[in-house]
């Protein structure tokens, strides 16, 4: 901005001089001019325009003496033709201008830009599209998961049952080996059991002997 | 009279900071024309503006768009919007100039409304919105009849002309009319928008200075981009207009 202001202020000043500033008319009262060929239009300044009033004021009329009087001269040069409607060549190269920035801004712009828009449109359309052509997929995926979850369940359980029953079995086994073990055992208790009876028995049977001998003595002493 | 001086040289002052320079122009000299060297620089400074913030922005487009581009990508939906709706279907060739129009005018009005020219003094004239000058107004007019001859030419070839008789051949007249109408319309209007807008603007701050002109200033911009829009808009109806078939 400030180099532009610099190279707009250089080149400004070689140009000032020749502003061709048409012949200074200074206006009194407000006019509104025109002509066949152009339409001129001035505003006249507040000042004059309050001083220069149709007034009937001794004091205004002097202070409108004295302003004239004291403007500059510099007031006299500006107060001159305004143009509004002044054509002349700014027309044409505004309308070159205009090509080059249409041309130019195309080219940065509404081309690259618009296309790039297209484009990122066109791919999203294009990914939602088979987004919604993966629902068939999806479930496929789905069936092949269900399918995986229930072959794993199924081995799991046969898994289970195997265990179990080996389990059982070993359990069974065990039972069963104890079972024997304990029968062994009251068998043999019951063996040396019988066998003690059996040998009570005798040795009672022998005592017995003795002690009906004994009786049969003491009650035949005679014998 | 001691008295009387102070009051002249007061309102010699109140003068000079409210100065009304209302089409004063700083000229230049090519060869045995002379040019608006006032318009030519702003509207120097605008495409400047509009074409390094577009370089600068749309340089890298990314897919997830920045703050910038997402504001450029909106500026040409917009434009493509107005082009669409006014055009039709065959709106694609005529967005940059459509675009173009709506944007310089806008970024024109704009500046002449925000940026401070008056800092920058000119031996003569003051800087102010390209858009305030008539040249600048016309020549963008003109350019629309030229391209809305051009579409309709492109088009139809010669049976574009039979346009001028259509209803019925007594309309011949104003039809004719229309293609000086539809220009001078175009220009003045944006024109004297403008151009009023900131004489209004002008007038109220040498009358009160402060706050009161900033409703009006802000009036000011409104209206500057609904003219933008308005040129834009008609140019893209004019195109369409002839370039739709008749019924």
């Amino acid at each position: 901005m400030a180099n532009m202001i610099m190279a707009s202020s250089k080149c400004l000043i070689p140009f000032s001089t020749t502003s061709p500033s048409p012949t200074p008319t200074p206006r009194i009262i407000p006019t509104l001019q025109m002509s066949l060929s152009k339409l001129k239009f001035s505003i006249s300044k507040p000042q004059q325009a309050l001083t220069l009033l149709p007034s009937t004021l001794k004091s205004l009329s002097i202070l409108t003496a004295t302003s004239l009087a004291m403007a500059p001269p510099s007031l006299a040069a500006e107060i001159e033709k305004a143009a509004l409607f002044d054509f002349n060549l700014t027309l044409p190269i505004i309308v070159v201008e205009f090509l080059f920035l249409m041309v130019a801004l195309d080219k940065v712009w509404f081309s690259p830009l618009g296309k790039f828009m297209d484009e990122r449109d066109a791919s999203i359309r294009e990914k939602l599209n088979s987004v919604k052509d993966t629902s068939s997929e999806v479930k496929q995926l789905e069936e092949q998961a269900a399918a995986v979850i229930k072959a794993a369940r199924v081995e799991i359980s046969s898994a289970l049952n195997q265990m179990k029953k080996e389990t059982q079995a070993e359990v069974e086994q065990k039972i069963a080996e104890g079972r024997k073990k304990v029968e062994a055992e009251l068998q043999e208790a019951l063996a040396n059991l019988e066998k003690q009876k059996e040998e009570t028995i005798k040795s009672l049977d022998s005592q017995i002997a003795n002690l009906s001998q004994e009786i049969v003595n003491k009650v035949l002493p005679n014998a | 009279m001691n008295v009387l001086l102070c009051s002249i040289n007061t309102l010699k002052r109140l003068y000079d900071i409210s100065a009304v320079e209302v089409g004063q122009h700083f000229y230049w000299q090519i060869g045995d024309f002379q040019v608006h060297a006032q318009v030519l620089i702003t509207s120097w400074v605008v495409i400047a503006i509009l074409l390094v913030s577009a370089i600068l922005v749309v340089r890298n487009p990314q897919t997830i768009p920045t703050f910038g581009q997402n504001f450029f990508e909106y500026v040409l939906e917009f434009i493509r919007d107005v082009s669409k709706t006014q055009i039709g279907e065959e709106y694609g060739p005529w967005v940059p100039f459509i675009g173009t129009l709506f944007l310089f005018i806008f970024v024109s009005n704009w500046s002449g409304a925000l940026l401070p020219w008056k800092i920058i003094q000119l031996p003569h004239g003051e800087l102010a919105a390209p858009t305030n000058d008539i040249n600048t107004t016309v020549a963008l007019a003109l350019l629309t009849s030229a391209a809305y001859f051009y579409a309709g030419l492109s088009k139809k070839g010669l049976a574009y002309f039979g346009k001028y008789i259509q209803p019925t051949p007594i309309l011949l007249p104003i039809n004719i009319l229309e293609d000086f109408t539809k220009p001078l319309s175009l220009s003045f209007r944006l024109f004297g928008n403008i151009l009023a807008d900131e004489l209004v603007v002008v007038v109220l701050v040498s009358l009160v200075p402060l706050v009161v002109p900033i409703p009006v200033m802000f009036l000011g911009l409104f209206t500057s981009g609904i003219q933008a829009l308005i040129f834009a808009t008609l140019a893209a109806a004019y195109i369409g207009e002839s370039m739709e078939g008749h019924h």
